[in-house]
């Protein structure tokens, strides 16, 4: 009788919970850009981060009854999107490490809708080691609080500090080496 | 005049057994027509499917809010529309049966434009007492036919307004664009080079 | 924000999947959904240890009713949904496009005859 009723509530608080998520289908359509991207910055290859984004989506759909709320949710998504990334990205390790030496050069349309500098920032970005990598895009792309950023990649908050501090000062100096820009804050 | 075409994938998606609006049936040989096309559009939307794609529209794009308000007026949207690799893959008589029933008195015929490339364009509107209560546009060239029938209460005009926005091309500022487009690529290009 | 990490916050800007992918990933957890339900009962019957305590997850399951088959549902009709909106804006493209054809084909026509 105590296990029936334990059951009972727990469906109960879950459909609680349920309540105030949006429909399946406008979750993925209100987040596929945050998912998809923070698979392309690991994987920089449209059709294997499209993939793996649905991968994240169909993880979710099976998952769904366990979501408690559009935070949740979000949070959900977010860790193991970045997860799913870093592994798929080791996997593919050749590619995903490229220095920027010998990454290709911006296409046309690269050129055309991106800034000089911002074809440049996200080359470096995909070449630093993937700790830091990871943080530069929970904390640039997805604008996360460290601490945030610290439940989602399960590290200390002043890990996560001191690699977000490696990581720009790793950037700035590929930049003003390689663009001759001087004093870069 | 390059004619601007709509790259087409083969649909053949009917999201309804009804094929067509009660007094418009779509002559079934025009299925034929798509074993003989390169890519083809099939699109069969009766009202309820209407209003289950309308519950779907985005409330933040004004595109959708747009078309929202027009599909609440209607019972049913149908595309046919094929793409040949050749002249001669059709005649006018794939068509006739539909023409024949264009010809009934509740419908008029409001635009008839024939061009010297073997271009043939027809609207036709159903009219129920004043109101419109349907539109059909039948275009036929060379290499392309394609019947739209929209089945409710809509005006050309309102259909013509969506130029301009969903990817629909809006001729009178097409020349413009294009001029502009070229002139700021060009800029882009100069600039990208001093920089390196 | 300094300046640099500005020009970070720019260069790692979101960016959109291919234009159906809402559709795609609908598509695929109904046919996981189909696949589930054909295994789930196979298992299910020849399984004879589950069976008591099945019967009484069971019970709960239909006094409650199903979050599970509640959120099924809700997928297919929100499948449905978005490929009839993505058929439905097709439509209108084809339309809209057409008749502004048609308007400019007849002022080419009217230039002519002037």
């Amino acid at each position: 009788m105590g296990a029936l009723l334990t059951a009972t509530t727990s469906i109960t608080t879950t459909r609680e919970g349920q309540a105030s998520l949006p429909p399946f289908a406008s979750v993925v359509e209100g987040h596929k850009a945050m998912v998809y991207s923070i698979a392309w910055q690991f994987l920089h290859d449209r059709v294997a981060a499209d993939e793996l984004a649905q991968d994240v989506f169909l993880q979710l759909h099976k998952n769904w009854a366990s979501i408690q709320s559009p935070a949740h949710l979000l949070f959900w998504l977010r860790k193991v999107a970045t997860h799913r990334a870093i592994d798929a990205a080791r996997k593919r390790k050749s590619k995903a490490e490229t220095s920027l030496e010998e990454a290709d050069e911006p296409t046309v349309l690269e050129r055309v809708h991106d800034s000089f500098l911002a074809s440049y920032l996200k080359r470096m970005v995909a070449s630093l080691p993937e700790k830091q990598r990871s943080v530069i895009i929970l904390r640039y792309q997805e604008e996360m609080e460290l601490e945030e950023i610290a439940k989602v990649l399960s590290m200390n908050v002043s890990t996560v500090k001191t690699q977000i501090s490696r990581a720009l000062e790793l950037l700035r100096g590929k930049v003003s080496r390689r663009l001759g820009k001087e004093n870069v804050l | 005049m390059k004619k601007p075409f709509l790259k087409l994938a083969i649909i053949a998606i009917s999201l309804s057994p009804v094929w067509a609006a009660d007094d418009l049936k779509l002559p079934f040989n025009l299925d034929k027509l798509a074993e003989r096309a390169t890519e083809s559009v099939d699109v069969t939307l009766d009202q309820s499917t209407l209003q289950l794609a309308s519950g779907f529209l985005s409330k933040d794009d004004p595109d959708e809010v747009q078309v929202k308000k027009m599909i609440g007026k209607l019972k049913g949207i149908y595309v046919r529309s094929f793409e040949f690799d050749k002249e001669g893959q059709y005649s006018m008589s794939d068509v006739q049966a539909l023409r024949a029933q264009l010809k009934g008195p509740n419908w008029s015929r409001i635009v008839g434009v024939k061009s010297i490339k073997g271009e043939n364009t027809e609207v036709y509107l159903l009219k129920n007492g004043d109101q419109i209560g349907g539109i059909v546009v039948l275009d036929a060239e060379p290499k392309e036919l394609t019947i739209v029938h929209v089945d409710g209460s809509i005006s050309p005009d309102e259909l013509s307004r969506l130029g301009g926005h969903m990817g629909i091309p809006e001729f009178s500022k097409e020349k413009k664009k294009a001029k502009k487009d070229h002139a700021s690529d060009a800029k882009e290009d100069e600039q990208d080079e001093s920089e390196r | 924000m300094t300046p640099f990490e500005e020009d970070l916050k720019q260069a790692l800007k979101r960016q959109e999947p291919a234009g159906d992918f809402t559709a795609r990933v609908l598509e695929r957890c109904a046919q996981e959904d189909a696949k589930k339900r054909n295994g789930f009962w196979h298992g299910f019957w020849t399984a004879p240890a589950w069976r008591l305590g099945a019967v009484t997850a069971a019970l709960v399951l239909v006094a409650g009713g199903t979050a599970y088959e509640q959120h099924e549902r809700e997928v297919k009709r929100e499948a449905r949904g978005m490929e009839a909106k993505r058929q439905l804006i097709l439509a209108m493209r084809i339309a809209g496009t057409k008749l502004q054809e048609v308007q400019q084909r007849v002022k080419e026509s009217e230039q002519i005859e002037q």
